[in-house]
């Protein structure tokens, strides 16, 4: 049997002393997409921020792998040398460093961590073209200050830029949807699935199912309260699209709705 | 020797007025200081030289060093230049000045002349430097400044720098604070505007234990474009204070203070920045901003936005920030494999690249950007990118 990508067993966090995440565990394997759906406040920024390293939340209970490695044992950089991504749904604009020079950072960054030598500038610079194509993001933006005055569009067309760029193992998209309109939604969507691949995994957070239209998934799991009350095929988010999530209110892990 | 008109007694009690409360200059009144004139090694100067396809001014103490210099047309040094009826006489600076050769840079064009001031001794000296930049009507005129205080003695440095505009006429200074961490640097510039011109300043200071800029500007015509910069990065026993008034003196005229810096150790850093809007300067619009970030608990930004309106159709704004590195951009920073330390580097680098982008001439942002790499913790790290 083959090592999962991610597993979270009974994973509890907390913020401020604050409990958000209440016992959620979770199984990704290679070239599997998942989303996770789930109200305002039911914790699936806590997951994204946990799965990323966010040192505000603090994990209390349970574990999470990723590749067998215990990724509480790693900082936020190393999760992300070691292949996790997250797109953010609030990029950080960060005036005085283009994008090129940033990702040039990181790109550096992540292959020094991986003992392979560092691309020099034409290659970085091929690189940037091939993979800003891929996302109809167009390269002048580069040159800008990291998503300083960039769109609501242009900011996640540059999160899955990044990811392309980074070649993540497992990718995590935190409502990459949001702000959205139904051409940039398309876009952004276009550029995930050229990156889905058989060795690849993603997690993608959303609040609305319109983003699945997109990215069809293979499991959709309901995160509500912190903890996921119910997981099933693509279907579960088109029940959840006509009944809302209030129909899921009173499931417990017995539930047998839907 | 020359002779000097200087009295050092006149440091003593600067502070105690609201202009200097927060910048204490008084151990100047003990200090005794040299007058004499010295010779600064052809290496060093060739060091900050940093474009030797310009035109270049080397004064030391105060002297025209002529052979160092490369002089061109528009370029006169005169021994002399009274400061009666000049800009300078407008303002009411305190810091007094030596009797110091005189650079007047008329009508010289696009290119950049630059200028290279040095102090130098072995023992504690004093020296003046005088620049008179002057601008006719729609003529254009791009002087960089470099002061460089050499040795480890405690040096005094008071340059003075006018900057007079005609009619649509544009000048851009750039004027960095290199070398010694022991010196006092106490400067004026003073700018006086006419209708449609341009000014652009930018005040870097990277060196000095003590360094004090003083800004008069006179806006004294219509539909004036004036951008008044400042960039500054300090560690230990260093301090910065950037003291500006700008009169906006008829109406429809556009300024904008902007000054940042990076503080480390027990550095301190003053801002006051005084709008004045005559009565009658209608819509003008004046922008002032300070931002720090502190690095450590004992350095401190003190950042006094002063505004003087006597009408009512003005759009005045003004903005402080002092805090640390940014939490949620250094993650994002980590989220993309960056190295915690090597994400704070790079957010402090774009912090103050922020300012240093919109210097015009290359070769001084260059030579500016590398020295604050050498600076900054980390900054090799910036290097290889």
């Amino acid at each position: 049997m083959t090592t999962p990508l991610l597993e979270i067993k009974n994973l509890h966090a907390s913020v401020e002393g604050n409990e958000i995440l209440k016992g959620v565990s979770l199984t990704v394997n290679e070239g599997e997409v998942h989303s996770i759906m789930g109200p305002n406040g039911s914790g699936k920024s806590t997951l994204a921020c946990v799965l990323a390293g966010h040192e505000a939340y603090e994990v209390t209970e349970g574990e999470m792998y990723f590749m067998g490695q215990d990724l509480t044992e790693l900082d936020a950089d190393q999760r992300a040398c070691a292949g996790v991504f997250l797109a953010f749904q609030y990029p950080v604009e960060i005036p005085g460093v283009s994008t090129k020079f940033f990702l040039k950072a990181a790109v550096n960054a992540m292959r020094k961590y991986r003992g392979e030598d560092e691309l020099d500038a034409m290659d970085f610079l091929d690189l940037v073209e091939e993979k800003a194509e891929s996302v109809s993001l167009n390269t002048d933006l580069l040159d800008r200050g990291v998503n300083e005055g960039f769109s609501g569009g242009e900011k996640k067309r540059a999160e899955i830029f990044q990811m392309a760029m980074l070649d993540p193992k497992l990718c995590v998209l935190d409502e990459t949807d949001s702000g959205l309109d139904i051409d940039a939604l398309k876009i952004v969507s276009d550029g995930v699935n050229k990156l889905r691949d058989a060795g690849r995994g993603f997690v993608v957070i959303t609040h609305y199912q319109r983003l699945l239209d997109h990215i069809v998934p293979d499991f959709v799991h309901v995160l509500m309260d912190g903890k996921i009350i119910k997981s099933g095929g693509k279907e579960l988010a088109l029940e959840l699209e006509a009944g809302g999530y209030v129909a899921f209110e009173n499931c417990g892990t017995e539930c047998c709705c839907g | 020797m020359t002779t000097m008109t200087f009295n050092n007694t006149c440091f003593e009690k600067l502070h105690k007025s609201e202009a200097w409360m927060y910048t204490n200059v008084s151990a100047l009144a003990k200090t005794e200081f040299a007058f004499a004139t010295t010779f600064v090694d052809e290496s060093i100067i060739r060091e900050y030289d940093i474009a030797p396809a310009n035109p270049l001014i080397v004064l030391i103490n105060g002297k025209l060093h002529e052979e160092a210099s490369r002089l061109c047309d528009g370029v006169t040094v005169n021994a002399n230049h009274a400061l009666q009826g000049s800009v300078a006489s407008r303002g009411d600076s305190e810091i007094p000045s030596v009797e110091c050769d005189t650079i007047t840079i008329e009508n010289a064009g696009k290119q950049t002349i630059h200028i290279l001031q040095f102090v130098s001794g072995e023992c504690p000296t004093a020296a003046s430097g005088r620049v008179l930049i002057h601008a006719s009507d729609h003529e254009e005129v791009s002087v960089a400044e470099t002061h460089v205080c050499l040795g480890e003695e405690t040096h005094l440095f008071m340059p003075l720098t006018e900057i007079v505009a005609g009619k649509e006429a544009k000048v851009t200074l750039v004027r960095a604070i290199r070398g010694s961490k022991t010196a006092y640097q106490l400067g004026q510039l003073h700018v006086c505007q006419e209708d449609s011109s341009n000014v652009q300043t930018h005040t870097i200071t990277l060196a000095g234990k003590c360094s004090r800029h003083e800004v008069f500007a006179y806006l004294d015509g219509e539909h004036i474009e004036s951008n008044f910069d400042g960039m500054y990065m300090l560690g230990d026993n260093q301090h910065v204070d950037n003291h500006l008034r700008v009169e906006h003196n008829k109406p429809r005229c556009n300024s904008r203070e902007f000054y940042k810096g990076i503080l480390d150790g027990n550095a301190k850093s003053v801002f006051t920045g005084r709008i004045y809007v005559e009565e009658g300067a209608v819509e003008t619009d004046a922008m002032q901003t300070n931002q720090n970030i502190v690095l450590s608990d004992d350095a401190n930004a003190i950042s006094r936005p002063q505004l003087e309106i006597y009408n009512d159709d003005v759009a005045c704004t003004h903005g402080a920030t002092t805090g640390e590195i940014d939490e949620e951009a250094k993650l994002y920073l980590r989220s993309r494999g960056i190295p915690a330390d090597s994400a704070e580097t790079l957010l402090m680098y774009a912090f103050l690249n922020e300012s240093l982008e919109d210097l015009a001439d290359d070769e001084f942002r260059r030579a500016l950007t590398g020295e604050l790499l050498s600076t900054m913790p980390g900054g090799d790290f910036i290097r290889t990118l």
